[in-house]
């Protein structure tokens, strides 16, 4: 058991937090390749996967900021009327006042950050409970929308559609595949390969345990090699079409907002909040601003999520945003978040985004009926939840618990992975 | 140490690289697979080559009917289906999701009964781009120039046939002129209710003009006579108002034009409700109470867009573009949607009053049995 452990150890956790990632991605990679069977290699086309991203990057953006919020201990159930309201203010501004689209981003964005700042305002400093706040904004905003627009769709320009539609241009020489995407995808690797090693130097210089190399190498040698195949699926789709804008979007959005969670003082700082809020606020967290500021930036998110729909849709129409935060939520806990807050990483929450964001378009492919694809969905979140709960509860071994253990902040930490020791105050309760 | 580590970088970076440039020969026809159909539309595809079909939410049940009628007909027709109707909850991205599956399994028609017709763009091009024809079902989709053909019943025509029927309806009840009746129209956010009053007002203007027609309230511009969201309230309570201001004396109304059946029968709940005789009320979609109001003498006519006709011509569509000759198309210039004129094939409707309604509903199962006695 104990090598097993060593094994384990060594492959997903310990090492790097970066490589704990691989548990949760078994469930992921058990889903595609069932499609991929079912569907006889449709799953894995670039075609398909083009369209996946492209029709589920808004849902995953929502899942990075509702993550930040479930972890605070809240829950944003405006997130769609949010979104489907910048939509159609930004739709109406560029229609009316002929705004250039990037203005019209900019005014999105302002928007979101307003709306965000009454909510968090309500939630933060007044103390209303989110649920109630974010509900008044569910009806509010959604009632906005459809007396702002009259209930009428309002097309947007060209130049806007790309951030929801456009793909990188095809720039240099005719390789057959489209060389921005292969370049990104080249960096990609060089990014992982670059962690990866000087992970192992710090570790060294810290004179923690060291994984074998070949460990390491195994290491690099998968997440290469997916990132070589998920590069050039798509790179290699039709002609004119490449990674899309709006994935670009949502990756560098994944980076970045995991660096805050994981990195950071004030990402940490959520963590506190949402374990123990007491125990946060007296080891010199503020409360109120980590509060006011993570329900800010869900609305600002969902203002982007909105408008990279509109984009796609190329118009803003008065059924926008309709059962988003449900989407977000349930990716969110499907990637191992827990409903009373403190636990959850955005990594996690992606992958739960793209375990529901699979199934459906696998379910599709086979020509599956949207009445059938909304009780499957519901079934899985219910089961993936209950599962481990219950098997918990048992005191057995938890099949996801083991997966997704790279995901919770129970197990012992890592030395680097610890920056501020409020975070530690705020843990401490809810272990286990 | 830092020189080790950017060798390595270096290093597996170049044999990545390797990786990328061996695959070229074996990816070079993986784009394929996603537009396996890039062959020209024109020439025609396999007779059992896949047909997908993306309607909207099941919430009438006519889009219920036409999902059976296009699942069977396909299948009577040989070609593979696959009907989808988008979630009751989250139609539109439900609907967007659909059509890149479809193409993404290599339809080669696509038939669209859209949820938002303006928001379709980015999957009609997707489907063009993959050699997919694009047919736009009974709702024009406009905001982009890669529709292929519509085919609708003709809405200009259940207009003109609305404002014939009210003036037979009115001729027929009270045989010597002028008639006083009052306009009705749908509700502004919606492009065929527009056509729907041009198209009565192209019959009525005329007797209005000759002074054979007089409206009662002067209201005869399409914004005074909208009703908002095609609400059965907001048609009753303008009809209420307009019998207290301009009715309320023994000045009598004998014809209303109502763009469809909902609220034709607000209009008549609204006039029993102030006392008055009912006049001649025209309607639309021979909805199930309509066809019974009308049987009792109450509403005048309706109209009846039968949805097996239109299924079946769409079926007819795909079968022409499957053997590569070009589809019939009754209409080359009407049907602007903002980025290009889509040839459209337009169905007649028909006019249903108490009098042929047996005969024109004898072939459905459910307003026949309402017709008989």
């Amino acid at each position: 058991m104990s090598r097993i452990k060593d094994l384990q150890k060594n492959l997903f956790g310990g090492t790097t937090s970066n490589a704990r990632q691989f548990g949760m991605i078994f469930t992921l990679v058990a889903i595609v390749l069932l499609f991929q069977i079912w569907t006889d290699g449709l799953t894995l086309t670039s075609g398909n996967l083009i369209a996946v991203v492209s029709q589920y990057s808004y849902i995953l953006i929502l899942a990075i900021g509702m993550l930040m919020v479930i972890v605070a201990g809240h829950i944003d159930l405006s997130v769609g009327s949010v979104a489907a309201f910048t939509g159609i203010v930004v739709a109406k501004a560029m229609q009316e006042f002929s705004l250039p689209w990037p203005v019209g981003i900019l005014l999105g964005l302002a928007v979101g950050a307003l709306i965000g700042a009454w909510q968090g305002f309500w939630v933060a400093y007044v103390g209303v409970p989110a649920f109630i706040v974010t509900l008044a904004g569910m009806l509010l905003f959604r009632g906005g929308n459809q007396y702002i627009g009259n209930a009428d769709t309002v097309p947007v320009s060209e130049g806007f559609r790309t951030i929801g539609a456009g793909f990188l241009p095809e720039v240099g020489p005719d390789t057959g595949y489209n060389n921005l995407t292969l370049l990104l995808g080249l960096a990609a690797c060089a990014g992982v390969i670059w962690r990866e090693l000087k992970s192992r130097q710090t570790r060294r210089e810290m004179n923690a345990d060291v994984a074998p190399m070949w460990i390491s190498v195994l290491r690099m040698a998968v997440m290469v090699g997916v990132i070589v195949f998920a590069t050039l699926r798509f790179a290699g789709g039709r002609v004119g079409t490449s990674l899309p804008i709006s994935g670009i979007i949502l990756i560098v959005l994944v980076l970045a907002y995991s660096h805050y969670t994981r990195n950071t003082i004030g990402g940490r700082h959520i963590y506190a909040v949402g374990g123990n809020s007491r125990a946060a606020e007296l080891s010199g967290v503020k409360l109120r601003r980590v509060n006011f500021l993570v329900m800010m930036n869900m609305s600002v998110l969902a203002a982007l999520a909105g408008m990279i729909f509109v984009a796609r849709s190329s118009a803003s129409g008065p059924q926008d945003g309709l059962s988003w935060e449900l989407d977000a939520i349930a990716a969110v806990f499907i990637g191992g978040a827990a409903v009373s807050g403190g636990l959850g990483t955005i990594s996690g929450s992606i992958v739960g985004g793209l375990v529901m964001a699979l199934l459906n378009n696998g379910l599709q492919l086979e020509g599956v009926g949207s009445d059938m694809v909304q009780i499957i969905k519901g079934l899985v979140l219910l089961l993936a939840v209950a599962f481990d709960v219950y098997n918990k509860s048992q005191g057995r071994f938890s099949i996801i618990g083991s997966l997704m253990r790279p995901f919770r902040r129970d197990d012992p930490p890592p030395p680097t992975d610890r920056p501020s020791p409020a975070s530690d105050a705020g843990k401490a309760p809810v272990a286990g | 140490m830092r020189k080790y580590l950017t060798r390595s970088v270096a290093l597996i970076g170049a044999v990545a690289l390797l990786t990328l440039s061996a695959c070229f020969s074996e990816r070079e026809g993986a784009p394929a697979a996603g537009a396996s159909g890039s062959a020209a539309p024109a020439k025609g595809f396999a007779a059992d080559a896949l047909i997908g079909v993306a309607l909207p939410s099941k919430t009438s049940e006519n889009w219920v009917l036409a999902g059976d009628l296009f699942t069977n007909g396909l299948k009577e027709a040989g070609f593979t289906s696959d009907v989808q109707y988008a979630g009751a909850s989250t139609t539109v991205a439900d609907q967007q999701a659909q059509i890149s599956a479809m193409v993404t399994k290599g339809a080669k028609v696509i038939v669209i009964g859209a949820t938002d017709a303006a928001q379709l763009t980015t999957q009609v091009k997707q489907a063009k781009e993959a050699g997919a024809v694009v047919i736009a079902y009974d709702r024009l989709i406009t905001n982009t120039p890669d529709v292929d053909y519509y085919i609708a019943f003709d809405n200009f025509k259940v207009g003109q046939l609305q404002g014939q029927a009210l003036l037979d309806g009115m001729k027929a009840k009270k045989p010597e002129g002028p008639w006083t009746v009052e306009l009705f129209s749908g509700s502004p956010d919606d492009n065929n209710s527009g056509v729907f009053f041009n198209g009565a007002m192209d019959v009525l203007k005329p007797a209005i003009d000759s002074g054979d027609v007089v409206v009662g309230s002067g209201q005869t511009d399409i914004k005074q006579t909208a009703i908002q969201g095609w609400k059965a309230e907001n048609a009753q309570s303008r009809m209420d108002s307009l019998l207290t201001s301009t009715y309320n004396g023994d000045k009598k109304l004998d014809g209303v034009l109502s763009p469809n059946d909902t609220l034709a029968r607000a209009i008549i709940t609204s006039v029993k409700g102030a006392g008055k005789d009912i006049p001649v009320v025209t309607g639309q979609d021979s909805e199930v109470e309509s066809v019974k109001s009308i049987m009792a003498g109450e509403q005048y006519s309706t109209i009846n867009k039968d949805t097996r006709k239109l299924v079946a011509e769409t079926i007819g569509m795909v079968k022409s573009l499957q053997a590569g000759t070009e589809p019939t198309i009754n209409d080359k210039d009407s049907y602007d949607n903002g980025q290009k004129v889509v040839p459209a094939y337009l169905l007649p409707p028909v006019i249903v009053t108490k009098d042929n309604a047996a005969e024109s509903y004898a072939n459905d199962p459910k307003l026949a049995p309402l017709t008989q006695g």
